[in-house]
């Protein structure tokens, strides 16, 4: 990461939250040498919550806004989890009346969500970039998504795609990939919601709560 | 219309609903009467739904009627004796419904299910009766003599029957304190009604969907074998959400998109008991893979999904819109 100059009037709220909330806070620390600031944050987090886009998305007080986004998140975060985790749940044995090859629809779906999710959620971080960026959890929450998505297309590919299998041999190839796939959809929600309990900056030079 | 007009229209229904549901179900004993059975367990599920907007809507009422004359005493003892009978009854009705779906298979009710049904609409009932006498003693405690009565410090005096009861009923502050004790409890509350929202559209989505037309190869019959998961996602949210709202109902009394919210689920069970309780859901249960359901059936089907994504929208609203009803807010 690189460091960045920052005016010394910002220097003093972040400065003054830094002492109150510990010596070193996070990632994000200050170094006063000459009247200059090093933050560990990169400037340009600064950069993009300074463009018209994040600065709309943050204070718009329009219902389209911010939380219009959001919303969107969640529909998506529906599709997509809640279409795998019909999918895991037969695999793995509920519902075992229900024949399994036309479920390989349900990916169509899974597909859509996904991709709401990615738009939707680069949004969120265009408003929010240093919040979400300096967070752990927000790491956390990007491999758990990662290792669900490598499971649903491995899932998609080799046990629904390949139509020579018997529905013995799908489920025999398929209930490990959907006890994981149901593990990593938990941890990525979870992570998730943990977000802004979990973030020590909500913006650029700024701790949460100064 | 406010929220203390809407309590006292609502309050109606737990209380005689219970009454009417055990009335039914203690007469089907006399007979083997399974049907009547069927039709007290149905009472059942639909008075623990309506019971939860009844709850709601009296911490509208208690704000709004604060003030002298009022006692803060009496109000939270009707509020305690509400909270404890409110989980009796979502308990009658899970187990009713528990009950009804078993019996889909075994074609009558388990006995373990009537035992237990028995005991918790017994419960319910006299604690429902509770709820209403110290509901009724706020606005009219010169009505009940000797029942109860405020002191001059203002606690509540109780009979014998009463202080035992009142023993089990938690008070409303400490209820509120165990819920807000820690973020990180509160967050895990949010994750799980998370978790419970997926499993319903999920499961519930998918019904809809194959109903509508969409994905015909599947059967209808064994797509609806996914409905306990979309039952035990709706429990673990109406408690997750239940316990919210008692945490901080500061946050949720002033937000008209919370009302709707409600009202939303208030149309799903509607709308549920409209599929279940014609010949619609026999007439689709039966479709095998690439057979058309009925209009009637479709439109049902839609309207599920639709308001599920409603329910969705109106919550997703609370927190920015959390104070559109608060008296001088606009």
């Amino acid at each position: 990461m690189e460091s960045a100059r920052v005016a010394p009037d910002r220097w003093k709220s972040v400065s003054l939250s830094a002492r109150i909330g510990g010596k070193r806070v996070g990632i994000q620390y200050c170094v006063e040498s000459q009247k200059e600031i090093k933050l560990a944050v990169p400037e340009v987090f600064n950069t993009i919550e300074q463009t018209a886009l994040s600065t709309w998305l943050r204070e718009s007080t329009s219902v389209f806004g911010f939380y219009f986004i959001l919303l969107f998140h969640t529909f998506g975060m529906a599709l997509v989890v809640g279409a795998s985790a019909v999918v895991d749940l037969r695999v793995l044995g509920i519902a075992s009346a229900l024949p399994l090859k036309p479920l390989k629809r349900l990916f169509a779906i899974m597909w859509v969500g996904l991709a709401i999710n990615v738009t939707t959620g680069l949004f969120l971080l265009t408003a929010y970039p240093t919040k979400a960026l300096t967070n752990p959890d927000f790491y956390v929450k990007l491999t758990f998504i990662g290792l669900a998505v490598f499971t649903m297309r491995r899932m998609n590919i080799q046990v629904f795609a390949d139509t020579s299998l018997s529905e013995m041999a799908m489920i025999a190839k398929g209930k490990t990939m959907a006890a994981w796939s149901l593990v990593f959809w938990i941890g990525a929600v979870s992570a998730g919601r943990l977000l802004s309990e979990t973030s020590k900056y909500i913006l650029y030079g700024h701790l949460w709560g100064s | 219309m406010n929220f203390a007009h809407l309590h006292l229209l609502l309050n109606h229904f737990p209380i005689i609903g219970t009454i009417v549901g055990l009335g039914l179900f203690l007469v089907s004993f006399l007979g083997k009467n399974d049907d009547l059975r069927r039709g007290s367990y149905i009472i059942f599920a639909a008075i623990a739904l309506i019971s939860i907007p009844t709850f709601l809507t009296g911490f509208g009422a208690q704000v709004m009627i604060k003030g002298p004359g009022v006692s803060d005493a009496l109000i939270q003892r009707h509020e305690g004796s509400a909270l404890l009978s409110l989980w009796f009854m979502e308990a009658t009705g899970a187990l009713a419904l528990i009950g009804l779906w078993q019996s889909q298979r075994t074609s009558h009710l388990a006995r373990w299910n009537v035992s237990a049904v028995l005991v918790f609409s017994l419960l319910t009932a006299a604690l429902m009766a509770r709820t209403g006498n110290t509901g009724g003693d706020i606005r009219h405690p010169e009505d009940r003599p000797g029942v109860a009565a405020t002191t001059t410090d203002g606690s509540v005096t109780e009979g014998t029957l009463g202080s035992i009861v009142r023993a089990f009923e938690p008070t409303p502050e400490k209820f509120s304190e165990a819920v807000t004790f820690s973020k990180w409890w509160w967050t895990f509350m949010m994750i799980l009604h998370f978790l419970g929202l997926i499993m319903i559209v999920g499961t519930v989505g998918l019904l809809d969907l194959r109903i509508m037309g969409f994905m015909k190869q599947l059967p209808i019959g064994p797509v609806h074998r996914f409905l306990p998961w979309a039952m035990a996602g709706l429990g673990v949210n109406i408690v997750t959400g239940l316990l919210a709202f008692i945490g901080l109902p500061d946050n949720y009394i002033y937000s008209g998109v919370f009302w709707l919210k409600m009202l939303s689920l208030l149309l799903l069970g509607l709308n549920a008991a409209v599929f279940y309780l014609t010949d619609i859901f026999a007439g689709v249960e039966s479709l095998g893979a690439g057979e058309d359901a009925p209009m009637s059936a479709k439109l049902i089907a839609a309207s599920s999904l639709f308001l599920w994504f409603a329910v969705i929208t109106f919550g997703r609203y609370i927190q920015p819109l959390g104070d559109t009803l608060r008296p001088g807010a606009n």
